[in-house]
């Protein structure tokens, strides 16, 4: 483990601070609000990464400000459709590392508009005439779909992803370029355009790799609508849930997960019935399928006791390896999970406090923990509700909490009670609730901070050893009392 | 602890030490008790087993979200479909209600014990307090300091009893063995005392026993008869009249409150002899009266006359009320009681359920071990006594003994007698060989009560000496016991520690594995299907369906509507032109079943198919006949030489549909059976296969929906085989419901 400075260092870089309090309502603005044309993209580099089973966008973007002001505000356009799938929103400085992640979140006005924007806050306003290098990056959740919608299930799974050659901004762009990157090298249909220059025909296609442009200048909202459908006969991944709830014990120097999944295939369905005697021939003959067989869980080195089970008990068909390099939890549903079929389960694990627990100089603790530690897998895992806990000690206070993910995913978090294992006042539980998120952001961290004062650790073992001690004298005295008729001889 | 143990080691113990130390032993033997119960736990998980446990954890389920008042009036519309079941007036509620008192109060502590655990474990925390009840119930007999810790132990470890009190065995025997044998000690307790506290207390545990378990009905014959011994002995007193009395009008009324029983205890012929007992003492409490007050002469033509009147005015009342239907007459598993071939003729679904079987032999051996040449060892000390309480064992093991030869399931019942009969011989026996010599009986203390018995005992001329015959005695006696803890715990670890939802094996290196295919096709029902898609099974996989996969059956192991088995009997062992519109009119979605030919599982339908051949034939004489699925020499066949309407049968057929397809051609072998199947596999037409387990055990199909062309199901699939259709008959309009 680091040291405890990187720990703290920690808060000072990461540009997520959340306070324990609720966070400030945002301002919401005026529902005729158009992006104020202050700015035009110099340069355009649009890359559509479709190798997981979530679609990944980056945007790299060199913009300048026309205006004659200060300018510190850039919008990105969305779709209220792909607003409600979008997440990970996160902007980089491309020429600056040093400057962190910028602060961006969902501009608030009309419900009803089609046209959505996520606001960007450049951290340092940008003089008129400037230019400043954007690196923006997003995901969409739930980003394909399967044509045909029924395969058989030895057959190859194709998805269609929709998207615009056009990168959507809110500002005039005057060159830019799109590159898709399929999930293989077969892509039997995309959309086609008339090339210019030299270029016959867009796009031009390498490998998996379909590039559209460069393009002359395009005005603002420019879109053009285009599909490509590529091969992708693995699992699509689909998390609607996940709670995940951590507790911090003290006393017994432990950390315990507990983690419920609701897992969904979102890929073609089966054509006809499952047939097992052809499951069990193409598992052995040809091992590739779109079928979920296997997930693995890598978790913290030490970690230990996982578990695996669903609604009606232990799943059996799981293997836990733990060992001073690793500990992976591989799981095997109790199915194979084809396309439209759900499999909820629940993983677990305890692991040594030390791990994730320190001490402050001020007596303090901090307690750090990723974010999420979800299955690995090559084909990627998309989440789209989290919904964590992390059970404090009883009297835990002073909260406060440190989310490395972009701000925009967060719905909200709280700090509240919760009553379990014989307490009286109850633990504090920090709860966060996150949506669209990917496993991308699984090394991602959750630092929190508190105190908890001695007085209040040794409540506990008093409150049980007094009541412990009420009840046998009450036993006692009951004993003592004499309820019975005064005694006369036995017939 | 320690230091208690040193003193009854050291020196003569005092009675606060004696205390400490026996209620430490007896500590200890509930510690065993449930320990031995914990090996399922440990070898798999935390699970409910068998069957019946999983409805009842439904239940519980249902009771600790919906409150007990919603329970009480549950209606479950996702059972027996489409009639579905009044569950909450139907049940014994005392199990679920245990249980979910427990769960509320250790969820007021903020102890979060999930349902299940509460439940798996029930049964093993229940059998430490049996163990207690017993050396309550023991100590009641006789005065020996040392039988009442041994029947503590025998019951705690006895596998008779094991064998329905193992975890995860969350049943209505979990808790009421223990209800039982309290009920039983208090009894003896009113009994001897001829309190009314204790009587009152004795129909309050009784009152709980009928809630908890149909087996009350053994408490409600037992007590009057003991009762009616008592008095043709000549033993009738006021202490029998005043308990026998204060039990019965509580008893009864407690009873009623149960919906299940309401009015049976004086409806039906099983709870008469209570009530003619509770009458007959009325009288003979009258006669003792009117004894005391005339003269010897006129009172014996009085009796007789007083007696013949009753007697004739009872019997005929109860003829008339019988015949006129008021009283229900005996049922039928109460015949299979007396006759054990009745039920295989009359009632074939009782006598379908292994549990309802006679009993072996070796069963009684396997069950008590040295129990059972102990009990008439204590039977005989008892009769040489035969004080009022002893009458009770003595025609409790009669009966107990009787009735656990006629079915293997109440072995469960002669159990507890059976412990306490052993103990009082196995502890008379090592007081006789092991207690003190005369001279060290003057310095036991008076304080105890039992001590100037046990010092009159071994002065007496039965004491021995010498040392030679004391060592190979007690040796012989600890071996013996060593024997049957030993034999207990390989019983219950080989015997009655399976879940039986999973199935372990053995890996080629030695470790386990773990044959999961129950829950792999129930979880893939409850997710994968329509939240309110009906499945058809035979009934043994009724409440397994309900609790695991969350579906709508057509039948479960609460078997009370025989027709509606019938039905899925006659679906299942029908062809597919008669099982198709059956499934239609039930709206049966999918159809399970349970097939071991692959890995040789023996307990599948196929070998159950004849009990569903029989239901069916019960009701359909003359469409489903059993003979029909025997060849022409009476062999039970599934190969190549089974009959046609074995090979047509619905179960046949989904049982081997594309079963040939895994193995070469013409090599296909059912490993259970142990035969050859036919090269060609059988074909369906109205139902496709819609998952089948990774090991074959289970097999679900999908009932096809009506053809989108209107063309019937075997033509539709003939089409789609490629299959010329021979000749085209004109057909009328498509029918919705066929009849």
């Amino acid at each position: 483990m680091k040291p405890l400075s990187i720990a703290t260092a920690l808060f000072g870089i990461v540009s997520t601070v959340l306070a324990a309090e609720p966070r400030q309502s945002k301002d919401i603005l005026p529902k005729d609000f158009k992006p104020p044309q202050v700015f035009k993209n110099a340069n355009l580099v649009h890359i559509i990464s479709l190798e997981k089973n979530y679609a990944k966008e980056q945007i790299n973007a060199v913009i300048e400000n026309v205006s004659p002001e200060l300018q510190d505000e850039y919008y990105v356009p969305f779709t209220a459709d792909q607003l409600s799938r979008v997440g990970g929103f996160e902007v980089k400085d491309r020429k600056d590392a040093g400057a962190g992640r910028f602060v961006a979140d969902v501009a608030e006005y009309d419900p009803l508009s089609d046209v959505q924007y996520y606001r960007i806050r450049l951290p340092t306003p940008l003089k008129a005439g400037g230019q400043q290098t954007l690196g923006i990056s997003f995901y969409y959740l739930r980003a394909y779909k399967a044509l045909p919608a029924l395969i058989d299930q030895t057959d190859e799974q194709y998805l269609s992803y929709e998207f615009s050659i056009y990168a959507p901004s809110a500002y005039p762009t005057l060159k830019q370029k799109t590159e898709v990157k399929a999930g293989s090298a077969k892509i039997p249909d995309y959309t086609k355009l008339a090339g210019t220059g030299d270029v016959p025909e867009y796009p031009q296609k390498q490998g998996t790799k379909l590039t559209y442009g460069p393009f002359d200048e395009k005005p603002a909202g420019a879109s053009s609508p285009a599909t490509v459908r590529f091969e992708f006969t693995k699992p699509v991944i689909h998390i609607s849930a996940l709670e995940r709830d951590i507790e911090v014990s003290h006393w017994g120097g432990n950390v315990a997960f507990e983690e419920r999944y609701t897992i969904q295939h979102l890929g073609a369905n089966l054509s006809t019935q499952f047939n097992r005697v052809k499951w069990a021939q193409s598992q052995f003959m040809n091992p590739n399928s779109h079928a979920l067989k296997e997930l693995r869980v890598p978790l913290q080195v030490g970690s230990d006791d996982a578990y695996f089970t669903d609604t009606i008990g232990n799943v059996s068909t799981s293997h836990f390896r733990s060992n001073k390099r690793e500990a992976v939890l591989e799981l095997k549903p109790r199915y194979p999970i084809f396309g439209g079929w759900k499999y909820p389960f629940t993983i677990g694990w305890n692991s040594n406090a030390a791990n994730y627990l320190r001490r402050t100089a001020t007596g303090g603790f901090v307690f750090r923990t990723p974010f999420l530690e979800g299955p690995k897998q090559a084909e990627g895992v998309e989440y789209e509700h989290i919904d964590l806990r992390v059970l404090l000690p009883e009297g835990a206070q002073n909260v406060k909490l440190l989310a490395d993910i972009p701000e925009s995913s967060i719905i909200e978090h709280t700090v509240g009670l919760h009553k379990t294992y014989l307490d009286t006042i109850g633990r504090t539980a920090v709860h966060i609730k996150a949506r669209n998120l990917v496993d991308e952001f699984r090394d991602r961290e959750l630092i929190i901070t508190y105190d908890v004062s001695s007085s209040i650790t040794l409540r506990k073992p008093f409150i049980v050893f007094a009541s412990m001690l009420a009840v046998f004298t009450l036993a006692w005295a009951v004993g003592k009392i004499d309820v019975g008729f005064s005694k006369t001889k036995q017939a | 602890m320690a230091v208690a143990q040193q003193n009854a080691l050291l020196g003569p113990p005092s009675q606060s030490s004696r205390t400490l130390l026996r209620v430490v032993i007896l500590l200890f033997i509930a510690g065993a008790a449930i320990a031995s119960r914990l090996f399922s736990v440990i070898r798999f998980e935390s699970i409910i087993h068998e069957f019946d446990p999983w409805f009842n954890f439904r239940a519980t389920k249902y009771l600790v979200a919906n409150g007990f008042y919603k329970f009480w009036d549950w209606f479950d519309d996702r059972t027996w479909h489409p009639l579905g079941r009044v569950t909450g007036g139907t049940l014994y509620p005392g199990l679920m209600v245990t249980s979910g008192v427990i769960y509320h109060i250790l969820q007021a502590l903020t102890i979060p014990i999930d349902i299940r655990n509460i439940c798996v474990l029930l049964a093993p925390a229940f059998s430490g307090l049996t163990a207690f009840a017993a050396y309550l119930l023991t100590n009641e007999m006789t005065t020996s300091p040392s039988a009442g810790l041994l029947a503590a132990a025998f019951m705690g470890i006895a596998p008779g009893y094991i064998s329905r009190s193992v975890a995860g065995s969350y049943d209505n025997e979990a808790i009421a063995i223990f209800l039982l044998v309290f009920t039983f000690y208090l009894w003896i307790k009113a009994l001897k005392l001829g309190s009314m506290l204790w009587g009152a207390l004795c129909a309050l545990f009784y009152g709980y026993m009928v809630a908890s378990w149909g087996g009350y009905a053994f408490i409600t014959c037992i007590l009057p008869l003991h009762a009616f011994v008592l008095i043709c002995m000549g033993r009738y007193s006021r202490r029998l009249y005043v308990s026998y009395t204060t039990w019965y009008a509580l008893g009864t009324l407690a009873s009623m409150q149960i919906p299940f029983v309401g009015f049976l205890p004086v409806k039906t012929s099983e709870h008469m002899p209570a009530l003619g007992i509770f009458g007959f003492l009325q009288l003979v409490g009258f006669i003792d009266y009117v004894r005391s007050a005339i003269s010897g002469r006129q009172f014996q033509a009085f009796l007789i006359t007083v007696l013949v009147a009753t007697f004739g005015i009872g019997l005929a009342g109860l003829v008339a009320l019988t015949s006129l239907g008021y009283i229900a007459p005996w049922g039928g598993r109460f015949y299979s009681l007396w006759d054990t071939g009745y039920a295989k003729v009359h009632i074939p679904i009782i006598a379908s359920v292994s549990e309802h079987q006679p009993t072996a032999w070796p069963a009684f051996f396997f069950d008590l071990n040295i129990l059972v040449w102990l009990l008439p060892a204590g039977i005989w000390l008892l009769y040489k006594e035969l004080r009022d309480e002893h009458v009770f064992v003595i025609t409790y093991a009669l009966c107990g003994s009787y009735f656990a030869g006629v079915m293997v399931r109440l072995m469960l019942t002669l159990t507890p007698i059976v412990c306490v009969a052993a103990a009082i011989a196995a502890s008379k026996l090592l007081d006789t060989y092991l207690v003190k010599s005369p001279s060290q009986t003057s310095t036991s203390e008076a304080g105890e009560k039992k001590a100037p018995k046990s010092a009159d005992k071994t002065a007496s001329p039965l004491g021995v000496s010498s040392m030679v015959s004391k060592l190979t005695i007690v040796g012989a006696m600890i071996v013996y016991l060593l024997m049957f803890v030993s034999h207990c715990t390989w019983v219950t670890s080989n015997a009655y520690s399976s879940p039986s939802v999973v199935l372990a094996s053995r890996m080629p290196d030695g470790s386990q594995h773990i044959i999961d295919d129950y829950r792999e096709a129930y979880q893939w029902l409850r997710q994968n299907t329509k939240e309110d898609a009906k499945i058809m099974s035979w009934w043994d996989y009724g409440y397994q369906i309900g609790g695991m996969a969350d579906r709508p059956t057509l039948v479960d192991n609460n078997t009370w509507n025989n027709t509606h088995i019938a039905t899925v009997g006659k679906a299942m062992s029908s062809r597919e032109e008669v099982s198709y519109p059956i499934m239609r009119q039930h709206e049966v979605d999918y159809v399970l079943i349970v097939f071991g030919g692959l890995l040789g599982y023996s307990g599948d339908d196929i070998n159950k198919f004849l009990w569903m051949v029989r239901i069916a034939e019960g009701i359909w004489p003359e469409e489903v006949k059993e003979r029909d699925f025997f060849t022409a020499r009476g062999e039970y066949r599934v190969d190549d030489g089974a009959t046609d309407t074995m090979k047509n049968s619905l179960m046949y057929k989904m049982s081997y549909h594309n079963y040939q397809s895994m193995f070469p051609p013409g090599k296909a072998a059912d490993r259970v059976r142990g035969v050859q199947l036919p090269s060609e596999g059988p074909v369906l037409n109205t139902i496709e296969e819609a998952y089948t387990t990774e090991n074959w055990i289970i097999r679900i199909y999908k009932v096809k929906d009506l053809d989108n062309v209107g063309r019937d199901h075997f033509s539709a699939a003939a089409f789609d085989r490629g299959q010329k259709k021979k000749a085209t008959k004109k057909r009328g309009p498509r029918v919705l419901r066929v009849d």
